[in-house]
This record gives C-alpha cells, structure tokens and sequence, in this order.
C-alpha cells in the first residue's frame, strides 16, 4: 500500500480499509496500543484521506497516550503533538496508535506493556523496536506513513527489519513539541513508508520550524517530492568499512556488494572509509549512558501527582515513591539507575561530561569524513530480525557494539539518515542505510530513490491475514 | 562588640513578564487558583520549554543596573530534585553560566557610602504554591514557570540596618527598571539571609544560619538583629552554633530553628538539551540597555542639578518609583520645579492619604497639577484658592476649567484694585487713625475689607502694596 495508490480513489474512502485492517491484524501482531474511531471527517491537504499510524508517545489530545508503559496507562493528553496538528491539517485521518518499547527504551519492541510487537514476515520475530507497531502496520499494509521516534535507530532498525522504508531526517528537521521523550539530545521524529516518493512527500508536511520546539530549525522546507529524482552521476559515497568487516552474514555482504555495483553503474563515486576502531567501540557506552542521564531527567514529571496512573500514599514521597515503583517496569528502572548514577556530582566528569566528549569526537570523525562526500553507507544490521525468544545479545562484543549501532552516529551528530530494503534471507527483509549531511534531506531522499531502482524493492508489504 | 558579623543575602525577584518563564501562559497574581497554567507548566509528557525573550531582556537591565558583567552566551541547566511544587522533577535554572557575574550596589548609611559586591544573577523558574490543610495538600500551579531572577550578594553586609539598606536598594532598583513588582509581601521578592559571626578580625569563618521567611525589610533588620544577639549570647556562654535554617516569627520578632543541614544535596545538574545556547549580540545588548529607564541614583543628581531641588525634596520624590515618574510627567510641561514638587509631595499626597489612595491611582494628571502650579506662580489666583482648586481637581478637572467656571480668578489689575482700595478707605476713617496711630493691625484689617468687596479674589499682596501706598500720601 502507498499514499499515490490511495489517492486515486475517492477521499471518503482512501482511510476505510485501514480502519478495519489495524484491527484485524491486532491479533496476529499485536502492533497496536488504541485504535482511533474514525470521526467521519476528511479535510484537503496533501494527505488528504490518507490513514496514519501514530506511535504511542505521541500526544494526541482526548485519545489515550501511554508510551507503552503502565504508569501512563489511563493518562489521556490535553494538547495535540505539533506535528499531530500538521499531519491532520494535511489531511492524514488517524487510525492508531502504535506499539513500542516502554517509553521509547529499547530496541527489540518486546518490553511494550502490552506485549512484544511481532513480525508481519514472521510472527515468532521481532520487529526491533522502538517503534516496532509503526513499522509492523506499514510492513503489514495495514497504513502507508506511520509516525515513529529515533533516539538511537529506533525507526532505522526496525525498517530494516521489517522491510520498509525508515525515516530520520536532521535533527530540527521536525518539531519534537509533544512527543513523549526519551533522551532531548538524541531524539528525532522519524516516520515509516514503502517508498522513497511516499517519504519525501510526508517530510513535506512533517517538516518546518516551530516555536514551541526551540530546537526546530527555521531553514525553508524544499518541496521534497517535486525535487526527487535518481541522478547520482558524481554523487561521492562512502562505505563505512567498519561495519562491513564486522558483518559476518555473507548473504548481507552480497546484497550489499550487489548494491554498490549498481550505484557505480549509475555514476556514483565510491570509496571505503574506516573510522577510528575506538571510537566506534565507544558508541553504545556513549550512546547509553548520555540518552539514559536524560531520560532519568526527562521522565521525573511522572510522579502521579499530576496526571497518569497514580498509587496512593500516606504522603506526597510516598504517593511518587509507590507511583513509580509500580509503573515502570524493571527495564526502565535499571535504565533511571544508570542514568542517574552518571549524573551523581562525583561521577559526572568521569561518565557524562566524558561521553559527551565522545559524542564530540564520534561527530567530528564522521563529519570530516562526510565533509567531502555526499553519503555515508552500511547494512542497517548484521542480520534479519531475531527471533522473540532469543537469548539476550551480549551487547558488548565487537560485532554488536560496531554494527547494531553505527546509525547513533545519525543521533548523535543529528544527521539525516534513512533505511530502505536491502534484500531478504529466510523470507525476510534486511536493509540498507544511508546518512547523508545535516539538512541534505533531499540529496538523501536522490540517493535512496537510485537504490530503490537498483534494488526493485519498493511497496513491499506483507499479507499476514 | 567582639564579633565580627558577617551577612550574605540571596533574594529572588518574580520578573514582571506577562508570560512565564518558559511557556506562553500568562500570570497574574491575584488570578483564581490553576487558571495561569498550561500543558507545559504542569510538565506534561511531551512539551518542551521555550525561553522567554523579555525575561532575559529584564535579567540583562537588571545586570546592568547592578554593575555585573553580563555572559553574552545565555545557557540553562536542569537542577533535578522530586517535590510535589515541582512540576518537571527538575528546575530549569542557570547553574554553570549565570548571566551576569561580579557586580555591586553603593548603599548610603546615613552619608557613609558602603559598597556591598553581588557575586552572581541567574535567571531560574518558579515553583507552585502549595496549601497544607489538615489532611490534604492543594496545589496552585499559576506560579510554577514564572520567571525569577535570584540575586546573590557576597558577603559583605554586617548588620540588620546595612542589610535592610541593600534590600530597599535592590528592591528600588527593580521596581524603577520595572523588571518586578518587587512586593515582599506578595512574595514577589524573596529573601533568603545567611549569617554567622567570627572573632574580631579573624579570617575564620563562623557557622552559617540560614533565615527564611521574611516578608519585609522591616523584618529582615529585626531578624538580624535578633540573630547576632542570640548567636553572641551563644558564643559567649560557648556553645556551639549549629548549622541550620531558622525561620523569622513575626509574632515573637524572634528566629525559631526549622530544620539542621546535614551535608549538601547532589542536584545532579547537568545542561538543559531543550534549549540551545542563545548568543546576544553586543549589538542586542546595546539596544537593551541604552532603552532602559533612568535609574534613581541618576534621577535624584539630575533633580538636585537642573530642578535645584533640596537633598530632602529629590529624596523624598525617589523614594517612591510613582512619585518620581509623576513628577517628570509634571515636568514635561511645568516652568516651577520647586512649587511642581511641593504641590506634589504635601498638597496632593496629603489629599490622597485622606482618601486612601495612592499616586497611581489619582485622576489628577500630572500636566493638570503642573497647570496649577503655573496658576499659582503667575499669581492668577491665590494659595489659598489653590487649595479649593485642587480639591475640586480629584475628578481629573482642568484647573483652568475650574478657575473660570467658579470665577476664582484672581483680581491682579491695578486700577480695579485701587478703586476699590479708596472705597475702602473712604468707608473707614478710624482705621486710617489707628493705622497713623502705629495700629499695625489696622492695615490687616483694611486689607481684609478689600478682599471681602473684591469676594476674595483680589490679589492680597497687591491690595496690601496699595493701601500702605495711599495710607502714606494720606
């Protein structure tokens, strides 16, 4: 399914099948925390009609928002996300809100307080997370755009697993005003589609600056769509070495070789680029330790005392305490540990303020790099989505820490960057990704659109029903 | 006294923006409980802090005003502590960059110039109000997310009179760039004193008490006051001062202990990733302060220097921020410095204190009273009728208007005068005896019989330069 196809038919009817489809699949994906009613109406816009999935930590005023924990269980906003209000101004008709790791925290999409989120290629996987629901009801047909979050590869990597395209663009790109956060430094809206078209077009209407997001850029939106084309004669794109010597997967490295065979073909210049080893050993501490400081910060307003599920107490502390002890789960509270820990005066110097050193130094390598180049390239994983009972990755050996993390590096120096399919094994999908320099969103969406000719993997979807 | 005192005064200023720190929603003190706030002062889940662009432009008057080195490059931090006030879980405050740095106030003690050194302002966010009732607690949001400024003096201060002189000066000064309302007893100024005493000239510090709630510059005096007398009441029967916060009891005008402070607290600060640092250009800087309002230390020269006015007169005008604007409104357009003033600070304050009203709020226009003074010194009528008219003025009335209307004018032709001069005269000849008998009296009396035919609105003086005229030829 895509927004093209769904513009030929008459708008009353372009959101119908999807209504009942988010539904229908629930059983089968569990990909969806509330279902919206549809309200009847439609509006013009460049969307007009069109259904999107929003993932659940964004705000959407009178319809419940949980971030997929059990401490925001009953918590129903008052205000609409900024770019809630964009979308339906577009038109978009909204038709659920998605599944996710618990507030954003994860990668697998299993720790949703709902349950894991499963694979429309195969039920017994995992769509990664954390926008795993987002990326299941495109995968699945059941929406062509579904709105997810980035704060480490959160929509890359389960585009990638899923078999869809996956969307950050520059941080700044999109008002993050009413997106329910993890980590402010990190986090970026993305969104999720089945083509390259379909994506340019959505970052039309996501895009621009806001006043109430003093990080959103006031640089003009280009007009995405009108700009695309598959011209890459001269485009100069790096492959990043270090992923691809870590990758142990041959029919991934094929796919991959395949693919720059094709890019060379259409008149793109390719060179390898190997990065420091120590520092791209560094980007899951980096990477942990800075979003999980600010995540201790940022999910403080969470006490009961406002809104949200509150657990009684003799006294106001213990109200909080009894709050927040009940409503987040285990993997959250080892998080607020961690973070907190690196915040202690006496241990800042030695894990904050040094990762945010790293972060630095992690940027001013890559950007170097790309100073001179259009596109940094890589398998978005070093495989196809694991299985949901699948012992727990050592998260510290060398494969993990290079390749299932490369794409922070689009976090963390708040670069576009996209994955698109790459190729399937076993039936399922592994992708490719792109990242490409700060505010160069149509130059990434030029290069995508070649790699979706060479590849011939556009508008895939997965009948699960 | 053996001791030496040693005082530092943290104060926290409301700015008087109309909206919040950090958010759009407006603020108003006597507004209904929980009707001044958003989804963003209430924290949430989602919103994100915008910062205030007349904030920091008051912050940066402020700086200014106080002699601080103002840090161009305004950054936030996040001050992280869970209090049911607080909605965020954490405080946006300025922890590692402070807007301004090293400044200082001169402070006049009775014609002693004391210099007191203020080491930093930040500009920070309110918390919200809390109501412990018996069993429950109630919480107003309206003030979470106002805009604050907290100013930290060194410690430099040494007693309750210097204290409350630095207090008034800080307050004036706030009040006059119309940065904050500055009311202590509305708690738009807080203040917060940190005191402790050492041996006379020693380099080593006492144990620092902490005083909190003082809701006025009165109070704070005593507080000191209080304070020295019981912590040298201590010393001397060597006892140990404990590290703690007292409260001030305005009942018993004495420090009653709260809490004792063990160690500090970690607020693990760290930068706040919401708001990217804000460069000011010194272009941006000139432009703020070169707007700024004449602050008091410069209205009172100018008074003394182009209005000649005594020390006393350009005092008492600056003392209060009002008087002093009403009275350059006056002089906008008055040609009597000295009768403009006097008519403001004993006829109309007098007048106003009668009906309980204050400056602010008269219906009296500056340029009206600036009118009446012009009357009087131009002798069209005379001070006496300047004091009907003024009261007659309390509507908003033109004094002109009035004059004319009530036919007050004052007879100022000579001729007029002098004929009614003669038949005065003519009408009594025991007078003019007396008068050439050496009866002073007699004089007052022919003068009051000229008024009486005139209806009183004969110049006095006038009449009382005629008659000794013609008393003499006579």
């Amino acid at each position: 399914m895509n927004i093209s196809e769904l513009m030929r038919l008459d708008i009353a009817k372009r959101a119908d099948a999807s209504f009942k489809k988010v539904k229908e699949v629930q059983a089968i994906l569990n990909a969806s925390i509330t279902f919206i009613e549809d309200d009847g109406v439609r509006r013009d816009g460049k969307l007009a009609g069109i259904p999107v999935a929003l993932k659940d930590n964004i705000s959407t005023k009178g319809i419940r928002t949980t971030a997929a924990s059990n401490i925001l269980d009953d918590y129903i906003p008052i205000y609409d996300a900024t770019i809630v209000k964009k979308l339906a101004d577009a038109g978009a008709v909204f038709v659920s809100k998605s599944s996710m790791d618990e507030l954003a925290m994860g990668g697998t999409n299993r720790t949703a307080n709902i349950g894991p989120c499963l694979n429309p290629y195969d039920p017994k996987r995992i769509t990664g997370g954390s926008s795993g629901g987002s990326a299941a009801l495109v995968a699945c047909g059941a929406v062509p755009l579904a709105i997810g979050s980035d704060t480490g590869d959160s929509v890359r990597k389960p585009a990638s697993y899923c078999g869809v395209v996956g969307v950050k663009p520059s941080y700044g790109r999109i008002s993050r005003y009413g997106i329910i956060p993890y980590a402010s430094s990190l986090d970026h809206v993305g969104y999720f589609t089945t083509n390259v078209a379909d994506a340019a077009l959505a970052l039309e209407v996501l895009a621009g600056r806001d006043d109430l997001d003093m990080t959103s850029s006031s640089i003009p939106v280009p007009q995405y769509s009108k700009l695309l084309n598959a011209d890459i004669e001269g485009k100069r794109i790096l492959i990043f070495d270090n992923v691809l010597k870590a990758i142990k997967d041959d029919d991934i490295l094929s796919a991959f070789e395949k693919l720059i065979a094709g890019l060379k073909s259409k008149g793109a210049i390719i060179e390898t680029v190997h990065f420091r080893d120590d520092l791209m050993k560094c980007l899951f501490p980096t990477y942990f330790i800075i979003a999980n400081a600010e995540a201790t910060a940022n999910h403080s307003n969470l006490d009961g005392i406002r809104f949200g599920h509150r657990i009684d107490g003799d006294s106001m502390e213990e109200v909080m305490i009894n709050t927040r002890t009940r409503g987040f789960s285990s993997f959250i509270k080892k998080r607020f540990v961690i973070g907190s820990y690196s915040l202690f005066e006496e241990n800042q110097d030695r894990l904050l303020r040094k990762a945010q050193k790293v972060r630095r130094l992690i940027c001013d390598e890559v950007l170097n790099k790309l100073k001179t180049a259009d596109v940094l390239i890589a398998p978005a994983s070093g495989s196809i989505a694991p299985l949901i009972d699948s012992p727990s990755t050592d998260e510290l050996n060398d494969e993990y820490l290079v390749v299932e993390n490369h794409m922070v590096i689009g976090n963390f120096a708040g670069l576009p960057s996209m994955t698109l399919p790459l190729g399937q094994k076993e039936g399922m999908p592994f992708g490719v990704n792109i990242t490409c320099n700060a505010f160069d969103e149509t130059g990434m969406f030029t290069i995508g659109k070649a790699i979706e000719e060479i590849s011939g993997l556009k508008d895939l979807t997965k009948e699960v029903l | 006294m053996k001791y030496d005192v040693v005082v530092g005064i943290e104060i926290h200023a409301e700015l008087n923006t109309h909206t919040k720190m950090f958010s759009g929603a407006p603020y108003h003190f006597k507004a209904e409980a929980n009707t001044c706030t958003n989804e963003v002062d209430l924290a949430h889940p989602g919103v994100l802090p915008c910062v205030n662009r007349e904030a920091v432009k008051k912050a940066v008057e402020l700086c200014t005003a106080l002699n601080l080195k103002i840090d161009p490059l305004i950054k936030f931090d996040r001050k992280n502590y869970y209090y049911s006030d607080l909605p965020k879980g954490y405080q946006i405050t300025q922890q590692f960059h402070p807007i301004g740095k090293d400044g200082h106030v001169t402070v006049d003690d009775e014609g002693t110039k004391q210099t007191i050194r203020i080491n930093r302002i930040h500009m920070e966010e309110d918390t919200a109000k809390q109501f412990h009732l018996y069993d429950e607690t109630l919480i107003d949001f309206n003030r979470a997310g106002v805009p604050l400024v907290e100013i930290v003096s060194e410690p430099d201060i040494t007693s309750g009179k210097e204290a409350a002189l630095y207090v008034e000066k800080l307050r004036q000064t706030l009040t006059y760039l119309d940065v904050s309302d500055a009311r202590m007893e509305e708690g738009s100024m807080r203040c917060d004193i940190n005191i402790s005493l050492k041996e006379k000239g020693s380099d080593v510090f006492g144990t620092k008490v902490e005083i909190k709630n003082l809701n006025s510059i009165a109070n704070i005096k005593e507080a000191i006051e209080y304070e020295i007398e019981r912590q040298t009441k201590a010393l001397e029967s060597g006892e140990k001062i404990a590290q703690e916060t007292r409260r001030f009891d305005e009942k018993t005008m004495t420090t009653v202990s709260m809490r004792k402070k063990e160690g500090s607290v970690d607020y693990k600060y760290f930068p706040e990733p919401n708001i990217f640092p804000i460069l000011l250009s010194a272009e941006d800087i000139r432009e703020i302060t070169e707007a700024m309002p004449e602050l008091p230390d410069v209205k009172e020269a100018r008074y003394k220097d182009e209005f000649k006015l005594s020390d006393y007169d350009a005092g008492q005008l600056i003392q209060n921020k009002d008087l002093a604007l009403y009275y350059d409104e006056m002089m906008k357009s008055g040609k009597y410095p000295k009768t403009c003033c006097n008519l403001l600070l004993s006829e109309l304050q007098g007048l106003l204190a009668k009906r309980n009203e204050s400056i602010a709020e008269t219906e009296v226009r500056p340029n009206m009273l600036a009118k009446l003074a012009a009357l009087l010194e131009e002798k069209v009528i005379s001070s006496k009728q300047g004091k009907e008219v003024l009261n007659l003025m309390l509507d908003g009335s033109d004094p002109e208007e009035i004059v004319k209307e009530k036919g007050l004018r004052q007879v100022s032709d000579t001729s007029i005068i002098e004929k009614i001069v003669e038949e005065v005269l003519t009408d009594n000849p025991e007078s003019i005896h007396d008068y050439k008998n050496g009866k002073d009296r007699a004089l007052g009396y022919l003068v009051g019989q000229v008024m009486k035919r005139s209806k009183g609105q004969a110049n006095p003086q006038m009449a009382s330069d005629l008659l000794k005229d013609k008393l003499a030829k006579l």
